[in-house]
């Protein structure tokens, strides 16, 4: 091992489950961040794509540290990092920004959710939503209800706050054709219609609609 | 989203450039790049070629599409046509912005080509505008947006999704009976 940057032979690492290469897994982490940037709700989590690059990261910096000072290689290197970190942080940001503005609506469906479904939420994030319930509830008592007669001192954050509006329009592209998808009617004398989508056309319309194809991966948003 | 994050997505395009250094292949997360060898020229991503160019270690040699002939054409197919005609590059915007301002030296005519892109950029989003007031007065619920670029749909993409949501609502209030719980704020 005469120089630490050479010997990060990609097919050596661990998370190599599913024949998954280093560069693929970063694909599968950007989209994973568009999809959750520009969807209305909180997609689930994509722990292992995280976990994977998160490995990567350390296993990369772990080498750097070996690497002599100056080595023009290295600041290659820091830079790739760099934009991968960059892309994990903000994925990451943004589920916490959506799991501040819907979590009722989160923690609802997570707790609803039925063995053997995948889990909404990271751990991590799951206990940050409990806590971030709690410290709302707990100010919002002290500060207003607490001085509010009794019969209105009761608060349902359900319907407080409100849910992700699922009927947004959203632009999205197509990885895999799509048959028969059914367009409902934006007004009543209008009649509802069924559209292809094909393989690499780029769509508007309601997530609603589309969601499913973004959850199975048919589909990407842009 | 922000201009500046659809930028890092085009620095992930590849570009050839001509590097006047050497050095070994490398072994990025993303895949492996080089080797390097003085006067060969290779592919390499856009952020790393700026950078390269930056620290004058290599030479930028602009995409196929990037000449004033080609780009000529575009701009005379795209003012005829009535939809949008395939863009230069996913990234055409994006490339042509990085590049002149950063590797201006490398690219001949690089004046008459910011013009040329900016004349087909301008004919693009003029006609986006047009499909999106139709989009909205048709109150359709489904466009197909081939050949829009990333940056195109970013531009629209704020103020036509927001329009879209606020006309749902009031459409929503209006009917009887529809009302489907709390809706999103804005």
């Amino acid at each position: 091992m005469s120089n630490p940057l050479s010997d990060n032979d990609p097919n050596q690492e661990e998370c190599q489950e599913d024949d998954m290469t280093p560069a693929d897994l970063i694909a599968k982490l950007e989209e994973a961040w568009l999809n959750e940037k520009f969807s209305p709700e909180l997609l689930a989590n994509q722990a292992e794509v995280v976990e994977c690059v998160m490995e990567q990261l350390t296993h990369m910096e772990a080498n750097l540290q070996r690497v002599k000072k100056g080595d023009p290689k290295a600041s290659i290197h820091r830079m790739e990092i760099d934009r991968i970190r960059f892309v994990l942080c903000s994925y990451l940001r943004s589920r916490l920004q959506k799991i501040e503005k819907f979590y009722p609506h989160v923690l609802e469906k997570e707790k609803s959710r039925s063995k053997g479904e995948p889990a909404l939420l990271s751990p991590e994030e799951f206990a940050f939503a409990k806590e971030y319930a709690a410290n709302t509830e707990s100010h919002l008592k002290s500060v207003a209800l607490s001085h509010m007669p009794p019969i209105l001192q009761t608060l349902d954050m359900l319907k407080a706050v409100p849910a992700p509006c699922l009927d947004s329009f959203v632009f999205l592209r197509v990885k895999e054709s799509q048959e028969n998808i059914l367009v409902e009617p934006e007004t009543d004398d209008q009649r509802e219609y069924v559209v292809d989508l094909e393989e690499g056309s780029q769509h508007l319309m309601r997530y609603r609609t589309i969601a499913p194809l973004i959850s199975s991966g048919a589909a990407q948003l842009i | 989203m922000d201009p500046s994050e659809v930028e890092f997505l085009a620095e992930k395009e590849l570009v050839k450039i001509i590097p006047n250094f050497n050095l070994d292949k490398l072994y990025l997360i993303g895949g492996d790049l080089g080797p390097f060898n003085p006067g060969l020229p290779l592919y390499v991503p856009v952020w790393l070629a700026l950078n390269l160019k930056q620290r004058q270690k290599c030479r930028v040699v602009p995409p196929d599409w990037m000449d004033v002939e080609k780009l000529e054409e575009m701009r005379e197919l795209e003012r005829n046509a009535a939809t949008f005609t395939p863009a230069p590059c996913p990234y055409y915007m994006e490339l042509t912005k990085l590049l002149l301002n950063h590797a201006s030296d490398n690219i001949p005519k690089a004046d008459e080509i910011r013009t040329l892109v900016k004349d087909i950029w301008d004919t693009r989003i003029a006609k986006l505008r047009l499909s999106a007031d139709s989009f909205i007065t048709q109150q359709e619920a489904h466009a197909k947006l081939d050949n829009l670029t990333l940056m195109e749909i970013n531009t629209i993409r704020g103020f036509l999704l927001e329009s879209l949501n606020c006309m749902y609502k009031l459409r929503s209030n209006l009917q009887p009976g529809s009302s489907k719980g709390p809706l999103a704020d804005y």
